[in-house]
């Protein structure tokens, strides 16, 4: 059985130990080391899913190009306003249902740009996500080819919308047309797949023997697997192949493990809770700690599932997300969703200022990524999925000029994916349903 | 010829033929799918392989390993499909998954060594083999649900040789050997292996495999070793045998399986986890849990009980402790346990609809919604859901008139054409339930003022006032018991119900009430059955 060889940026990761005995929640030392000979600073992508769209009226900026005002909606991105493009007037047409469904036809289109199924059952379809695209491209270079973050573990009740099966709803990350990729959605767990892995007081004589354990395991595991492979059908192979891909990334991981890895086990895991706002920072804490110790360069964040019925009771509102959305323009309706899409852009924005907090050569770690916002739709009442609400953080090392409202009157999302795509050095020309080339003036 | 075979494996012959099939000269109303039934082939439907979801891995590493830490609480969620996260389509395995089950196996390996219940025989420093040998066989067995071959044993055994050359003792080897089962895909699928691959002919699963599809039902968890024997034996599929074995079961604690992963997903009553009343119906997590409890035993009683599976709609009896009580209006029994009480002479108490559990869940947090308690009523009970709304449409706008009852408020709905369809279904059926308040206190008076009218008219014309006459009306619907069949089907296999399914659930639902309609007799209708016991062709063909 073929092995792949250790992972070189171990020795990158060797450097990063001292940093890690900050606590995990207050914030990181500005000022990682690096060592002299490493590779250039690293690009990396977060993608930022809000449900059930944007009141528009309070998130549109008045002014174009630099001279724009934030919104009051946009009001917490004060302190990073240079360093963020708002993107008007882009379009997912492929994230249309057939009849109704929005929601979840939507989300599974937020990172596709492929139209879903509809279906309830076997014959789940819809397109890889752009950030496994860029995984698959990337993601060799880290431990994690992407992190899949969320905050909802979902009810487990009922329907997800209309004819549309669960995956859709609570999936943005998808492997292939018929793999959604899960989610984390507890802080605790997700930290320690992160980290617990590292124990600096093993000697490596230990770790080697570890990993020859390890490996031995999934060489039995596999072997049974594929004595099972042909005494099955079709649809129970498709099962199998992605047990076949989950052992091949064990594979990986078990082989990382011989060198030694950041002592960021040393950090203080966060505490378990159900508690939307302790849960979201932790996480957005995580995804800038995984950045800082280069365990992965891509991650995906749900801030909760399609059609959401969170009830934000610390905003001193006492209806239900989804049900604010239809807003039918009520102005209680209106005033209920600029509260919680404020609160919205309110994480974004911590996340930014952390990324922002974060110094690496040459930049920070904001300068050094694009950090992307937005909802499976805009309004919320009418389902639309035109001028979608869209936010742009980050320099992608220069790729991205940002501190800019630019407007695109109708263009395909799908072309913006193929411009990020093209910034991370993916030679996409086209993308899901109707890409049809990179997006123009994201570089300024 | 399928209905001959049905008959054969599904029917005990005391049962006279006629009152399982009735024909049309059986008096009463013809049931139009009793004709078509009667003539159409059953196509017993193709289980996907079945991954362990989050409670069947926590159960089988319960009852296999004796842990019940709940490993699978930092597990991703599981993905749900037709209203049941057990829905194979859609219980995806990923590598984020895989990992954490990695890590689960080598922690509930060392967990359980330590404790010595694995340790049945002494590992020889010198001959460690026979020992190892037994052990492995044993556990293998267990945790695949199914014999192991001698060259499989081997294979496991092979791990001590490994640990010697890294200089470890056999109880290494072993304990990997321990871990390889758990991540093992016969662990972690239940796997149900097709003679034929290729072929789209049906056929009958394995004993064990039965065995499997069994204990999955009922207990969400593994075969234990009596009905594993009786499996291997080849004597499950005798109806005696089969009634026997599901009766045990039932009367086994594990059926609690039942209510937290059926019931609890079929009444929605797993979503009061996620209930967030406003704070002036005074919710709380002592009236959270009384709710959820109450449910439960009242689930519970039905399980064993004598009482028809219809009768959940209007039951004489719950269980409540002085807060429940309270909450509803009943005399407090005098303990904080939940005791069980009649409902005599407070009959809007009676069966589901008068549960807190029910009432809170399908309520908004600041008010009630007659649409998603009809709803409610229409999908979960009669399978007549209705078609979704159009895109514009919504909740109620809050600028109207709020001395107005709810029911009058709501009279724009079916004013409108586009809507009216849909809600002179939804709604009435929710007007019963007005009574209720977001939390399931009865009430008299809205909150604006209005007197609560909790009267309906159905289409077609029956009326009715009032909670009481309401669920008379479901009780009486001719898809109630259908309907509870088809969800209970889509749980017992963990696939979605078809329309393919129709005479499948006919059949099955006919069979229950013949013989007296409780919910022993549906979950036995349903294991006798093709769909349960039988495996569909790949439809897709044969792998290119």
């Amino acid at each position: 059985m073929s092995r792949l060889p250790p992972l070189s940026r171990r020795t990158l990761l060797r450097g990063l130990g001292a940093m890690m005995a900050l606590p995990l929640l207050e914030g990181m030392r500005p000022g990682v080391a690096r060592g002299a000979s490493q590779a250039p600073v690293p690009r990396r992508f977060v993608a930022f899913y809000t449900p059930c769209g944007i009141h528009m009226a309070k998130w549109t900026p008045s002014g174009e190009g630099p001279d724009w005002s934030l919104t009051p909606t946009l009001a917490s991105l004060a302190p990073v306003k240079d360093d963020v493009l708002v993107l008007g007037g882009l379009d997912n047409l492929p994230g249309r249902p057939d009849g109704d469904g929005h929601h979840a036809a939507a989300t599974s289109a937020f990172l596709s740009c492929v139209k879903a199924r509809k279906t309830e059952g076997a014959n789940i379809r819809t397109g890889i996500s752009m950030d496994q695209v860029l995984a698959n491209a990337v993601g060799k270079a880290t431990r994690f080819p992407s992190l899949e973050l969320g905050i909802d573990p979902g009810k487990g009740i009922g329907n997800c919308d209309s004819g549309y099966a669960c995956p859709y709803a609570n999936n943005i990350a998808w492997a292939g047309p018929s793999t959604p990729v899960p989610k984390e959605t507890q802080p605790r767990a997700a930290f320690e797949r992160l980290f617990a892995d590292f124990d600096p007081n093993v000697t490596q004589a230990e770790l080697a023997k570890r990993r020859a354990y390890g490996l031995s395991i999934i060489d039995a595991v596999r072997d049974d697997a594929k004595a099972l492979q042909g005494r099955l059908g079709t649809t129970d192979r498709r099962k199998l192949d992605e047990y076949f891909t989950g052992v091949r990334e064990l594979e990986l991981r078990v082989n990382a493990m011989a060198g030694a890895g950041p002592t960021c086990g040393t950090a203080v895991a966060p505490a378990r809770t159900e508690d939307v706002r302790e849960k979201t920072k932790a996480m957005l804490d995580l995804i800038v700690l995984a950045f800082q110790c280069d365990l992965t360069r891509t991650c995906t964040f749900m801030l909760g599932n399609a059609r959401s019925q969170r009830v934000y009771s610390f905003l001193g509102l006492s209806g239900e997300h989804h049900a604010y959305s239809h807003h039918q323009k009520a102005q209680a309706n209106y005033d209920a969703l600029a509260k919680i899409d404020k609160w919205e852009v309110e994480q974004y924005a911590y996340l930014l200022q952390r990324m922002k907090g974060v110094q690496e050569e040459g930049g920070t770690l904001l300068d050094h990524s694009a950090v992307y916002f937005s909802s499976e739709i805009a309004d919320g009442n009418m389902h639309e999925h035109r001028n979608l609400p869209i936010l742009l953080a980050g320099r992608a090392g220069g790729a991205l000029a940002p501190g800019r409202h630019v407007r695109y009157g109708g263009q395909p999302l799908a072309n913006l994916y193929v411009s990020l795509l093209n910034m991370f050095g993916v030679p996409a020309s086209t993308f899901g349903d109707d890409g049809t080339g990179p997006l123009t003036g994201l570089a300024g | 010829m399928a209905v001959a075979v049905w008959l054969l494996v599904g029917c005990d012959s005391s049962v006279p033929r006629a009152r399982v099939l009735p024909g049309p000269d059986a008096g009463g109303p013809v049931d139009p799918l009793d004709a078509l039934c009667r003539s159409e082939s059953r196509d017993p439907g193709r289980v996907t392989l079945h991954r362990l979801n989050r409670a069947e891995y926590d159960n089988t590493v319960r009852d296999l390993l004796g842990d019940t830490g709940q490993p699978s609480q930092d597990f991703p969620p599981d993905d749900h499909g037709f209203g049941f996260d057990n829905n194979a389509d859609v219980l995806s395995m990923s590598p984020l998954l895989m990992e954490k089950y990695s890590h689960a196996a080598e922690r509930l390996v060392e967990a359980a060594w330590a404790k010595g219940t694995l340790r049945t025989c002494v590992l020889d420093p010198a001959t460690p083999e026979p020992c190892a040998r037994d052990l492995l066989r044993s556990f293998a067995r267990r945790a695949w649900r199914r014999p192991v071959s001698a060259q499989e044993v081997e294979g496991l055994v092979g791990f001590i040789a490994l640990a010697r050359q890294h200089g470890d003792g056999p109880e290494v080897g072993v304990k990997l050997a321990l871990r390889s089962v758990l991540v093992s895909p016969h662990f972690l699928f239940r796997v149900e292996l097709d003679p034929a691959p290729a072929s789209p002919r049906t056929h009958p699963i394995s004993d064990v495999e039965l065995a499997s599809r069994l204990s999955y039902f009922l207990w969400s968890s593994m075969p234990d070793e009596a009905l594993l024997k009786v499996a291997e034996r080849g004597r499950l599929r005798d109806p005696v045998v089969l009634e026997t074995q599901v009766r045990r079961m039932l009367a086994d604690p594990k059926a609690r399986a039942l209510v937290d992963n059926f019931a609890g997903q079929w009444l929605y009553t797993r979503a009061l986890d996620f209930a967030q009343p406003e704070a002036r119906y005074g919710f709380d997590e002592p009236l959270r849990q009384a709710m959820r409890e109450e449910t439960r035993l009242l689930f519970q009683e039905f399980i064993t009980g004598d009482h028809r599976l219809k009768d959940l709609l209007d039951a004489p009896f719950t269980y409540v402790n002085d807060r429940l009580a309270t909450h509803y209006g009943l005399p407090p029994p005098g303990t904080d346990a939940m005791t069980r009480v009649s409902l005599e002479g407070h009959p809007e108490r009676a069966g589901l609809f008068g549960k807190g559990a029910l009432l809170t869940v399908t309520a908004n947090a600041d008010r009630t919604s007659p649409v998603k308690r009809g709803v409610w009523v229409l999908e979960q009970l009669l399978c007549k859901g209705p078609p979704p709304p159009p895109p514009n449409a919504g909740g109620l706008a809050p600028t109207v008139d709020p001395t107005l009852n709810i029911k009058e408020r709501m009279r724009q709905h079916r004013v409108d054409p586009t809507c009216s369809g849909c809600h002179t279904l939804m709604d009435p059926l929710g007007f019963g339930l007005e009574n209720f308040d977001p939390v399931g206190r009865w009430r008299l008076k809205e909150e604006g003022g209005a007197a609560v009218d909790p009267s309906g008219e159905l289409p077609g014309g029956k009326v009715f006032n009032g909670v009481v006459e309401m669920r008379a009306v479901v009780k009486q619907d001719p898809d109630l018991s259908r309907c509870m069949t088809r969800h209970l089907l889509s749980y017992a296999l963990g696939r979605g119900a078809e329309p393919s399914d129709r005479c499948n659930v006919h059949d099955i639902a006919q069979q229950a009430e013949s013989r007296g309609g409780r919910l022993v007799d549906y979950i036995l209708a349903i294991v006798r059955s093709d769909a349960f016991q039988q495996r569909g062709g790949d439809t897709e063909g044969p792998k290119p």
